[in-house]
């Protein structure tokens, strides 16, 4: 795992530089700025609201719960609603938490890998983690490398995702915003928004859900503490 | 008339006589219709979003050298290799060497155009190494053994029964559906070996995040993150002309390119990448090496026209609108990106000589520009290769003595009513022996597929002499 910076043997950068700065000298006439200041997207009034209703477009599940107890409730159901067999968990102190809180049927028996121990299980049945926020305005969650690492949002057909209502943002400028001035990107070397479950159209513009990913996505939305 | 020219026309004319395709791409292309125009009214104001858009790829296309040195930057301070390649022979041999060297025999690919444009695929296959499409239009067309028909959706040209038919041959003789679902759970299946058995993953990028020093793919399969997370090898391939400056551009950008792509609000996967795994993160590759690829795209740049056409951002949008895509079909173009940009783009990289013959399939009707998200003049474009092309000297020499004979009658009125005379002569004495259509025959392009255009018995001067001289003023 380098981190430190390093060489890459480049014998046409400089020529590709000198191409590059050679064309621009060429002057191009452009048009200039039309108007500024208009509004692009409709501004997010109520942010959880619009997330439901955009996690219902781009079909994922999100259920709203009061307090942890609920939380694990929902996490319990879900988990009881798939096959049997390992699950892979963000290793965090309000999953292990959580985990147990819902040790019932459903998850005592089932084995758990955490992110501590490495790379979820090709086999996995499902994978729980955290979002670093939830963007309402396109019904999103902002997963990075520390939400478990990048194969934790990927590999096993349903993602679990446990959230808290105060990580709600209006909207994609927002978010893009925070991991800029957070300076995420100094500390992970992932991030992606993911907004609904895997998907395809390639046949016949034909949707059907569960491509290579995910075939669904639960955030788990919690309003108490 | 260049053998890409000779070879155009044939398929076009073989593919608009094919009813099947047409079927297919007519019903392919009204549910992408839909799709976008629900998409656009999701947006509030479509066209700010587009003069944005438009000015985020001039900020960056015009500072070029700039943002991809903050990129580069970045990059290689977190440890991953940024490569510079002039061409696409650099590009793929720094990419197989490095295959070679670090003992590669599985590659996954997720959707990338520029590895098309520099074949890539058959370079590595060269060396010896399996390389699997993972993107499921694209695995699609790689069994077919064929190129990507659409920039955006690969395998558009294919119906069920056909693909059924395809994993059938190659994959499974027991398949017996034609149910996407199924289908797509046979590829999914097949390649889920393929990510978990390779060493090195190949994903192109959508946008190159200046000041973030991250590259930005969007998927919808989740086939793009399994390539950049599973394997202990990312290498990234891509075009020079990618770059945006900040990381919040994609704000606007995200949501436009999947309005323009596939009508949706935004792709399931917004996935940014900024190097290697860092010590204590659960996976992801070991190595991040980003492939910049030139290949004639900084020519562009000393185009005062034409600098624009570096603005695209591959939504395929020009493609979907275009009246002669939709009759020609992708695969007649012959080239790696098809459609009116392919045409406007393929002459600059390619050769004028070789490839003017695209800038003439267009009508000009100008519906590619109108729906471009960067707002690029596609269709002006397309007239200033044709202009390039005469001036390069590019046009049949028969051309250039028509135009000499009709720019000649044009400045002299008898002349030109000569001739026009001359020629309804002639042709009513063609038609009237049963030649048109034939060699013989003039008109012959137009009239072998359609009947004649009736003759007027008079020239049209001498229709408004006679108008002017039966109103009196009015007419004048
Ligand atoms: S030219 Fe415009 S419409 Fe065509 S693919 Fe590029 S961005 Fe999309």
């Amino acid at each position: 795992m380098p981190t430190e910076k390093v060489q890459t043997d480049n014998p046409s950068r400089e020529r590709v530089l000198g191409r590059i700065r050679a064309g621009l000298r060429t002057a191009v006439v452009e048009p200039t700025a039309l108007d500024r200041g208009r509004v692009i997207f409709e501004p997010v009034s109520d942010p959880l609201e619009r997330f439901q209703r955009e996690c219902v477009a781009n079909l994922m599940e999100c259920a709203l719960t009061v307090d942890c107890a609920a939380s694990a409730r929902e996490l319990a159901q879900v988990l009881q609603s798939l096959p049997a067999g390992e699950i892979f968990v963000q290793d965090d102190p309000s999953l292990r938490r959580l985990i147990e809180m819902a040790a019932s049927a459903a998850v005592s028996g089932r084995p758990i890998r955490w992110s501590s121990q490495g790379a979820p299980a090709e086999a996995s049945q499902a994978t729980l983690t955290l979002a670093e926020v939830l963007i309402a305005q396109t019904g999103s969650v902002l997963v990075t490398a520390a939400c478990g690492g990048r194969g934790a949002s990927v590999v096993a057909p349903c993602h679990i995702i446990y959230a808290h209502v105060a990580q709600l943002v209006p909207n994609l400028a927002t978010a893009l915003g925070r991991i800029s001035q957070q300076r995420i990107f100094d500390h992970n070397s992932f991030a992606c928004v993911i907004s609904g479950s895997s998907r395809t159209a390639d046949i016949e513009k034909i949707l059907v859900q569960g491509a290579h990913g995910p075939r669904r996505l639960v955030v788990i939305l919690q309003s108490g503490s | 008339m260049s053998t890409a020219a000779q070879r155009f026309l044939h398929d076009a004319a073989e593919k608009s006589a094919d009813l099947m395709h047409r079927e297919i791409i007519r019903r392919g292309m009204d549910s992408y219709d839909a799709a976008h125009l629900k998409g656009r009214a999701r947006i509030k104001d479509w066209e700010a979003a587009r003069q944005k858009c438009q000015e985020i790829k001039r900020e960056a296309v015009n500072h070029l050298d700039r943002y991809l040195l903050q990129f580069e930057e970045k990059v290689t301070a977190r440890g991953g290799h940024v490569f510079w390649a002039a061409n696409g022979e650099e590009a793929c041999a720094y990419v197989t060497n490095l295959a070679t060297r670090l003992g590669v025999r599985t590659v996954v690919k997720s959707k990338s155009m520029v590895t098309e444009e520099i074949h890539l695929t058959p370079a590595l296959e060269k060396a010896g190494i399996k390389v699997w499409e993972t993107d499921l239009g694209e695995f699609i067309v790689q069994l077919r053994e064929e190129p990507p028909y659409h920039i955006v959706t690969p395998a558009m040209h294919l119906n069920r029964g056909q693909i059924a038919k395809l994993f059938r041959e190659k994959l499974d003789p027991a398949i017996t559906t034609d149910d996407p679902v199924e289908l797509m759970a046979v590829a999914r299946r097949k390649l889920r070996e393929a990510f978990f058995a390779a060493e090195m993953g190949i994903s192109g990028a959508n946008f190159l995040v200046a000041d973030a020093g991250v590259i930005a793919i969007s998927t919808n399969e989740g086939n793009g993150r399994l390539c950049t997370s599973v394997p202990r090898i990312h290498v990234v391939v891509t075009g020079i002309e990618k770059v945006i400056p900040r990381l919040e551009d994609l704000a606007v950008l995200w949501p436009v390119l999947a309005t323009s792509g596939t009508g949706q609000g935004i792709t399931t996967y917004g996935t940014l990448i900024g190097g290697p795994r860092r010590r204590g993160e659960a996976d992801g590759p070991e190595e991040f090496h980003v492939v910049l690829v030139d290949n004639g795209r900084s020519q562009l740049l000393a185009d005062a026209e034409q600098r624009e056409v570096l603005h695209c951002i591959r939504c395929g949008a020009c493609l979907n609108i275009c009246p002669v895509f939709r009759h020609v079909g992708g695969h007649t173009y012959g080239t790696t990106y098809p459609g009116p940009i392919g045409s406007v783009l393929t002459p600059h990289l390619n050769g004028i000589k070789e490839f003017q013959h695209l800038s003439y399939a267009s009508s000009l009707c100008g519906a590619c520009t109108s729906v471009c998200p960067v707002k690029i003049d596609l269709h002006h474009h397309l007239l200033q290769n044709r202009r390039n092309a005469v001036s390069a000297g590019a046009n049949k020499p028969s051309e250039r003595w028509m135009f000499r004979a009709w720019r000649y009658a044009m400045l002299r009125p008898q002349s030109y009513e000569l001739g026009g005379w001359a020629m309804r002569k002639a042709l009513r004495l063609i038609y009237r022996l049963g030649l048109a259509g034939s060699a013989f025959d003039p008109m012959q392009v137009w009239n072998c597929y359609r009947a004649p255009v009736p003759l007027p018995v008079e020239s049209f001067r001498a229709q408004w002499r006679k108008s002017v001289r039966s109103n009196g003023d009015s007419a004048t």
